[in-house]
């Protein structure tokens, strides 16, 4: 605290760097793809975004199994901070893919299982961070939402192996099938790992907020309440 | 068995008490004709496109229907705050869980029994074993589904508003299995039925076994 830069400033400048490293390889490290042009270069930051959403998503729902369990706070915090960040990588994600879809299928938006089965884990994870809002703070907001953070983890594995259980537009995995030339795959890991790091930050950022917030919460003494007998001179 | 004779206790209850007042299903045997109605001047019915169009026009009839049901499941125990008292008894609140489910599942099987007659009528979709039996075996999900949530948001501010957006999305399965199951079934092609349903048993297993773990959770405050 006293030179003045926290380590959570420190890591966010880290998660910047380390993201224009990831945009260097992206774009003058990776071929340009043969069939697709320059717009394949989105694939990247999709996948690794929507990985990362996955990571927080799973994030939340241990936080939330380990409150209902052990009734922790932290754990709480935990899932309160990932959500969010989830559903900020599954925006990236959503919006990402739509800037792809356009020049390639013509369309922004087909209703194919994996994008309406993405757009569904989306619609979950807002509605967790409502019920937060709308839920009396505290035990009850945190239950609630740990019921729904356990529940809507469901839609994850659906999101993912859409594309192998139904027939869909949507591009199989090609990392894992090895169907990736090695400048690309060296290009996706580093952006991989480098947005992991992006969303462990933010999510660390996020957590010192919502500790933060519940110290100030519990700092405000309500006024103590006076009899207007005793405050209007008593005798 | 305990846990059994609380759950139909309490499921008896919530029926006893509508059918003394006789509220909720009338009500909601209307919502569903309405909604025909407006289906029909929605889509523009004729006789060319009604196969293909019915089944999505019960699906929506019955999720809005369900959404209704569920969001007045827990309104009498708020108002009364009787939920509080039913929950200082010994009884499990999976138990008590389980009858406001079958109580509030039961009564859009009623509403269903209204709702595919008049498909048939209106739309001339044919009603078959598959049909049936595919939306009463999503009703099993989206009861318990439904009942959960409603259940969470009856103690939330702006629940009307929290109910649908919570429920929906967890429906979708079912909607979607029962969606193929109904649509194969009306347009005669029988292909998929089967599969359809084990997939929707496999569902309301899943669903009944998370939801009875998480309503201890919900119901005790």
């Amino acid at each position: 605290m006293t030179s003045g830069i926290t380590r959570y400033e420190k890591a966010a400048v880290a998660a910047v760097a380390v993201m224009l490293v990831a945009g260097g390889f992206i774009f003058f490290y990776a071929p340009t793809d043969a069939l697709q042009g320059p717009v394949q270069r989105i694939f990247y930051l999709h996948v690794s975004s929507a990985i990362a959403a996955y990571g927080c998503f799973a994030a939340v729902l241990l936080g939330s199994i380990v409150y209902l369990w052990k009734e922790n706070l932290a754990a709480d915090r935990l899932a309160r901070a990932a959500a969010l960040v989830g559903l900020v990588f599954t925006t990236v994600t959503l919006v990402m893919g739509m800037i792809w879809a356009k020049p390639i299928w013509g369309a922004f938006w087909t209703w194919d299982a994996r994008l309406t089965s993405t757009l569904v884990l989306w619609i979950i994870y807002a509605g967790y961070l409502m019920v937060r809002r709308l839920a009396d703070p505290g035990r009850q907001a945190a239950r609630f939402a740990a019921v729904i953070g356990i529940f809507g983890f469901i839609d994850v594995p659906v999101v993912h192996f859409s594309v192998t259980w139904w027939q869909t537009h949507h591009p199989g995995p090609v990392v894992i099938n090895n169907a990736l030339p090695l400048e690309m795959l060296v290009s996706f890991l580093v952006t991989m790992a480098c947005t992991l790091f992006l969303a462990a930050v933010l999510v660390a950022i996020r957590y010192r907020i919502e500790v933060l917030t519940d110290q100030a919460a519990e700092k405000t003494v309500p006024a103590p309440i006076v009899a207007p007998s005793e405050a209007g001179g008593a005798r | 068995m305990r846990t059994i004779s609380i759950a139909l206790a309490v499921a008896r209850k919530d029926l006893t008490s509508e059918w003394r007042t006789r509220e909720l299903v009338p009500a909601l045997a209307q919502f569903v004709v309405l909604a025909l109605v407006i289906a029909n001047f929605g889509f523009q019915f004729d006789s060319h496109n009604a196969p293909a169009i019915a089944p999505g026009v019960l699906w929506m009839a019955l999720v809005f229907a369900g959404l209704v049901a569920f969001g007045r499941a827990f309104a009498a125990e708020r108002e009364q705050a009787s939920l509080e008292a039913m929950l200082l008894t010994p009884a499990a609140p999976a138990a008590i869980f389980a009858g406001k489910a079958l109580a509030a599942g039961l009564m859009l099987v009623i509403c269903e029994a209204v709702l595919l007659p008049a498909l048939a009528l209106f739309f001339g979709a044919p009603l078959s074993f598959d049909v049936i039996s595919a939306v009463l075996l999503a009703t099993v999900g989206m009861a318990v589904l439904g009942c959960l949530f409603a259940a969470m948001v009856a103690r939330v501010r702006a629940r009307e508003l929290l109910l649908p957006l919570l429920t929906l999305p967890l429906w979708i399965p079912f909607i979607v299995v029962g969606g193929q199951a109904v649509q194969s079934a009306m347009s005669g092609s029988g292909g998929g039925t089967g599969q359809a349903t084990s997939l929707l048993i496999d569902l309301d297993i899943l669903f009944v076994v998370l939801t009875s773990l998480a309503a201890r959770f919900v119901l005790d405050d």
